[in-house]
């Protein structure tokens, strides 16, 4: 009983702190570090659906999202193009990346297509490096505009987080609409079983690569986000290292579960800014768990992998069941 | 009334109809060729040479959904449930080959793709009634004890709204109550229409629910008829069956 209300009570506590946490937090780095959370978010909803459902690993999603931020400044500096078909041509061309990745290497398994996904990341770094006429090369990309609707320009801290987080909203009913009905059995049925979902007439290959281009899709417009907010971007950005970042959330977070994926997204995001978070806390800490931090996800991965294969979401149904399972 | 419906020539040469609304199981010692044969019906594998007819479709070289879209369903000698779905969900999973709406009408939650998620629950519950377990409705499949992940497994292929259905030793797992269900269940399966064949090593079971047996050994077919026949023909005997025959026939 208690749980099932907690259950219900749960989405409602959370949207109202997340909406109203701009009245509540006054500094605006401490702003920021929420928006960065909000759009790591939008990334690992994405790798919730691929990895968390359809059981496919991904390690080249800091990729797309980088296609999806070089779209966005391009479109908008070079080319001049209003702000929401910039957005809106990030997250495409971020999904078309995405097919054009899925269609050869999702007829791969496990260890095959994670070094597809891995390679392709690595490539598409490089090419972020060397297009420099595109891409503003090793220097960067300056001066992208922050998000507008006509007049309309969203430039102060708390209406860049409530844009980003109401961006993680949709996608999140989106995510779970998707879940909750046929696609998202389907997923969860390739995972479990590809002879039994092949037995059920389910299309194995045309499911992974649906899953896979809305990921892409998502990562595309958290990475168009990521440009408008920063104003900045550069490939150092979106590396292998962010790549492993953002699977480790949606490991931690756990399988078949977008609530979990989420959190999880929030508290390692917020994990990176704990001298910001938390004042008292020394500097050499902050700065150890920085410089550290691909190798504290890879090993987080691990440990999930190892001792808790559901990851959060998993230990929160097992303890769910608690009694009445043993 | 008879129609010609299915015809198999594999590469070991075996060949035989199944007539539609019959039960047919097939027989024969481990490695006979039994689930190749189940596999080359089904999508799974490709023989090298010969054919599937069913319905005067042919049947090889296709995918396994092209099978299913062709109405035979399938279920695997090692049950191929979906562990971390509930049993309702897995036989929604086979419900699914009647969905059309797909990513973006239930992205959107668009109310056709409600309307189909709504039939396919009530589908799934009603097919888990058919076949007498409908009590496991929400227990996850990995919960579920042998027995009833074997029949949950053909209520997911029931699902799938076949005209053909192939179990591969469905009883394997069943205590002698589940087998005896078993047999009542399969006996409503092809009062619906549902036309049979059945991979199995309970002589008993296969016996009781058969109209046409065929024996297979080492590739070869080497009897097919009426159950009664199958229990008197020597080759039979001698090829197959051997000393243990008497106890079981």
């Amino acid at each position: 009983m208690g749980g099932r209300t907690l259950r219900a009570l749960a989405p409602l506590v959370a949207i109202v702190v997340v909406a109203v946490l701009p009245l509540l937090v006054t500094d605006r780095f401490l702003l920021k570090v929420f928006t960065f959370a909000g759009i790591n978010a939008l990334v690992v909803t994405g790798l919730a659906l691929l990895f968390g459902h359809a059981g496919q690993v991904s390690l080249g999603h800091a990729a797309f999202v980088g296609i999806g931020a070089y779209t966005c400044a391009f479109c908008t500096v070079r080319l001049g193009w209003p702000w929401p078909l910039a957005f809106a041509a990030s997250g495409v061309l971020a999904a078309l990346g995405g097919l054009v990745l899925a269609l050869p290497s999702l007829r791969l398994k496990g260890y095959y297509l994670a070094m597809a996904t891995l390679g392709f990341g690595l490539l598409m770094s490089l090419a972020f490096t060397e297009a420099e006429p595109l891409t503003g090369g090793v220097d960067g990309f300056r001066g992208i505009p922050f998000p507008s609707l006509g007049p309309l320009e969203v430039h102060d801290a708390a209406s860049l987080y409530w844009l980003v987080w109401a961006t993680v909203g949709i996608a999140l009913v989106a995510a779970f609409n998707l879940t909750s009905m046929r696609p998202g059995r389907a997923m969860r049925a390739l995972h479990g079983s590809e002879p039994g979902a092949q037995a059920c007439g389910v299309d194995v290959v045309g499911v992974k690569v649906r899953t896979f281009v809305v990921s892409a899709l998502l990562a595309g417009l958290a990475g168009a986000l990521y440009a408008s907010v920063v104003g900045f971007i550069s490939p150092s950005v979106f590396t292998f290292g962010a790549s492993i970042t953002f699977l480790a959330m949606a490991v931690v977070g756990g399988t078949n579960s977008l609530a979990g994926p989420l959190v999880a997204a929030v508290v390692l995001t917020l994990v990176q800014y704990l001298d910001a978070l938390i004042p008292g806390i020394p500097r050499e800490t902050a700065q150890l768990l920085q410089s550290y931090r691909e190798d504290i996800y890879g090993l987080a991965i691990i440990l999930v992998v190892v001792f808790a294969p559901g990851g959060l979401a998993g230990m929160w149904r097992r303890r769910g069941k608690g009694g009445d399972a043993a | 009334m008879i129609k010609r419906f299915g015809g198999l020539t594999a590469v070991d040469g075996v060949s035989f109809d199944v007539f539609e609304g019959t039960i047919k199981a097939l027989i024969g010692p481990n490695g006979a060729g039994k689930s190749t044969l189940f596999n080359a019906l089904t999508g799974f594998d490709k023989p090298d040479r010969g054919s599937v007819l069913f319905e005067g479709a042919e049947l090889v070289g296709r995918r396994p959904r092209d099978a299913v879209r062709a109405g035979v369903a399938r279920t695997f000698q090692n049950t191929q449930l979906f562990n971390e779905m509930t049993a309702g969900e897995n036989v929604m999973v086979g419900a699914q080959a009647h969905q059309r709406r797909g990513f973006s009408a239930a992205m959107l939650r668009l109310p056709a793709a409600a309307s189909e998620e709504r039939k396919a629950r009530e589908e799934a519950g009603r097919l888990l009634r058919l076949i007498g377990i409908e009590e496991w409705i929400d227990v996850p499949a990995a919960d579920l004890p042998a027995g009833i992940r074997r029949l949950v497994e053909i209520a997911r292929a029931l699902a799938t709204g076949p005209r053909l259905l192939l179990l591969d030793e469905p009883a394997a797992g069943l205590n002698a109550t589940e087998s005896h269900e078993l047999v009542q269940t399969l006996f409503r399966v092809r009062d619906a229409g549902i036309t049979v064949v059945v991979v199995e090593h309970d002589m008993g079971l296969v016996m009781d629910v058969s109209d046409e047996i065929v024996v297979l050994d080492r590739g070869r077919k080497i009897a097919e008829g009426p159950p009664r026949m199958i229990q008197k023909d020597p080759v039979v005997i001698a090829a197959y069956l051997g000393e243990g025959a008497d106890e079981d026939v």
